[in-house]
């Protein structure tokens, strides 16, 4: 992974966590258990990032299972909500070195007090590039399973699937890639980080929000819940004063088979890039019908499967590589902000170490140039928008307006 | 082309009305489609099975769609992009019916 150069040396976390509101405490021992057994059939969540000496290709490297120590399972209280916030922040913050760390740990709160009272939130935090945020899921999935069925899960292998196609094909559309990004942005895009100096701490908000009209499928299509965020970046923008050259925002693609988990280490996306500008946003309904149209063309250009390759020629480095290949990352940005929607969380996860499960969500750390991102996801019949930025590069109020704008624009109403 | 004689000893020419389609065959091409390229080995869908229960995202049905422009010529435009046209492959194959006349 790579920072931007003023910021290598700050300690800027590249973790994700996945928060978990289970309906009574969790038992540690039993998470504690179900990794150690997890780690009888696979070492990845005890490896080690590693690069050989004096080059090499970066990997990750697990000695022989009696050498492994399980990654460490904290336990924490939180009396109000407020109090569960900041220590969901602190896991966020608190950057993960997988060369020296293993790459992810757990943290379990139980909650009293003022708070959502009785509860158990199980956070699981990692950094990013060891998996993806349905890898997440799939490890919790399967950890669950582990420790309830004794042990066995016929689900967990470690089998890869590899890209049939030879080196020379792949490293030929690899550059097809590339050179696609490269004709994206005729001016550099802007970022709400644009005018940070030095980056300041993750934070996050989350709201709930019950469905609008189920009927209304179109809404549930990411060209339109990302056409809905789109105007809600542009109010930021309007206040902001920022100039109105086009918004360019990576869209992640699932690239697992459907109807079963999948893989859950690795990197399973690829990437399409959005551009539009703030004024675009006017009409949301046209900004959507475009945004879908350039999906389309995306994917009959072979464009999506193209960068899907070439994500994996660049194995844990994509954003350095880019600073290096893009003209417009010359001044220090690389997109305007994040959004994805994570979809359904999955069946699996309906019970989690003997809890039921209330809702779930994802925070992933922005990089300080966007500095914030907007993301979907659906639990136990709620919708969740999340808001994540760098202190700085938003305010607090800026993230409660952005989440006030994307419930009202895609006809929800808040439940938390 | 057809050509009608109107009489006058003009002929009109007329396009060719597009080849009608049986809802059934559509619905299984889209099927065999799905499961050959969006679903996982092993968990194949039916013609009724509801896309979003089967976990087919926005990509998934946008490949559907663009399947349905490449194998039938139409692109489905977004006013039509409503629960009851989209939700499976036979509803996508009841729209293409529509669209096209029934057989």
């Amino acid at each position: 992974m790579a920072m931007h150069a003023p910021w290598k040396r700050a300690g800027q976390s590249n973790n994700t966590v996945m928060v978990v509101h289970c309906d009574g405490p969790l038992a540690v021992d039993r998470i504690r258990r179900a990794l150690d057994l997890f780690l009888d059939a696979c070492p990845w969540p005890a490896s080690r990032l590693r690069r050989p000496f004096p080059w090499g290709k970066l990997h990750w490297a697990a000695g022989p299972r009696a050498t492994l120590t399980p990654p460490p399972v904290r336990q924490a209280a939180a009396t109000s909500t407020r109090e569960l916030e900041r220590l969901i922040e602190a896991e966020i913050n608190a950057a993960i070195d997988p060369h020296r760390e293993p790459p992810l740990r757990m943290l379990v709160i139980d909650t009293t007090g003022n708070g959502p009272r009785g509860q158990g939130v199980l956070v699981l935090t990692w950094f990013h590039p060891l998996m993806d945020p349905r890898g997440g899921q799939n490890l919790l999935a399967r950890l669950s399973t582990l420790e309830t069925n004794g042990g066995h899960d016929a689900s967990l292998s470690r089998e890869v699937t590899r890209d049939p196609r030879p080196f020379r094909e792949r490293g030929r559309i690899a550059r097809t890639s590339l050179a696609y990004m490269k004709s994206l942005a005729p001016v550099p895009p802007v970022s709400p980080g644009a005018a940070l100096t030095t980056p300041g701490a993750v934070r996050y908000r989350q709201v709930s929000f019950d469905e609008g009209d189920p009927r209304l499928r179109q809404t549930r299509d990411i060209s339109w819940r990302l056409a809905v965020v789109g105007k809600a970046m542009a109010e930021l923008w309007r206040r902001r004063g920022l100039p109105d050259v086009p918004f360019l925002l990576p869209i992640s693609v699932d690239l697992r088979p459907k109807g079963e988990p999948g893989a859950t280490f690795g990197n399973l996306l690829a990437f399409h890039f959005a551009r539009f500008t703030p004024s675009d946003t006017a009409d949301v309904p046209a900004l959507a019908r475009a945004l879908r149209q350039q999906m389309a063309d995306a994917v009959r250009d072979g464009q999506i499967d193209a960068n899907a390759v070439a994500m994996e020629f660049l194995h844990y480095r994509p954003l350095r590589t880019m600073l290096r290949a893009l003209p417009w990352t010359a001044g220090g940005e690389i997109f305007s902000f994040n959004c994805a929607d994570l979809g359904e969380f999955p069946p699996a996860l309906a019970r989690c170490f003997g809890r039921a499960v209330l809702n779930a969500y994802h925070v992933p750390a922005v990089p300080p140039r966007p500095g914030v991102g907007v993301f979907f996801n659906r639990c136990a019949g709620r919708n969740n928008v999340v808001v994540s930025w760098v202190d700085g590069a938003v305010s607090e109020e800026d993230a409660s307006r952005l989440v006030d704008a994307v419930g009202e624009g895609m006809g929800w109403a808040s439940t938390s | 082309m057809l050509t009608s004689d109107t009489g006058d000893g003009s002929v009109t020419r007329m396009p060719l009305p597009p080849p009608r389609i049986d809802a059934e065959e559509v619905a299984g091409v889209l099927t065999a489609f799905v499961n050959a390229n969006v679903m996982a080995r092993g968990r194949p869908i039916q013609p009724d099975d509801d896309f979003e229960s089967a976990g087919v995202d926005s990509m998934g049905l946008l490949k559907v769609l663009l399947f349905v422009e490449s194998e039938f010529g139409l692109w489905m435009p977004d006013e039509d992009l409503v629960e009851e046209n989209v939700m499976s492959p036979r509803a996508i194959a009841n729209y293409l019916c529509r669209r096209r006349g029934p057989s």
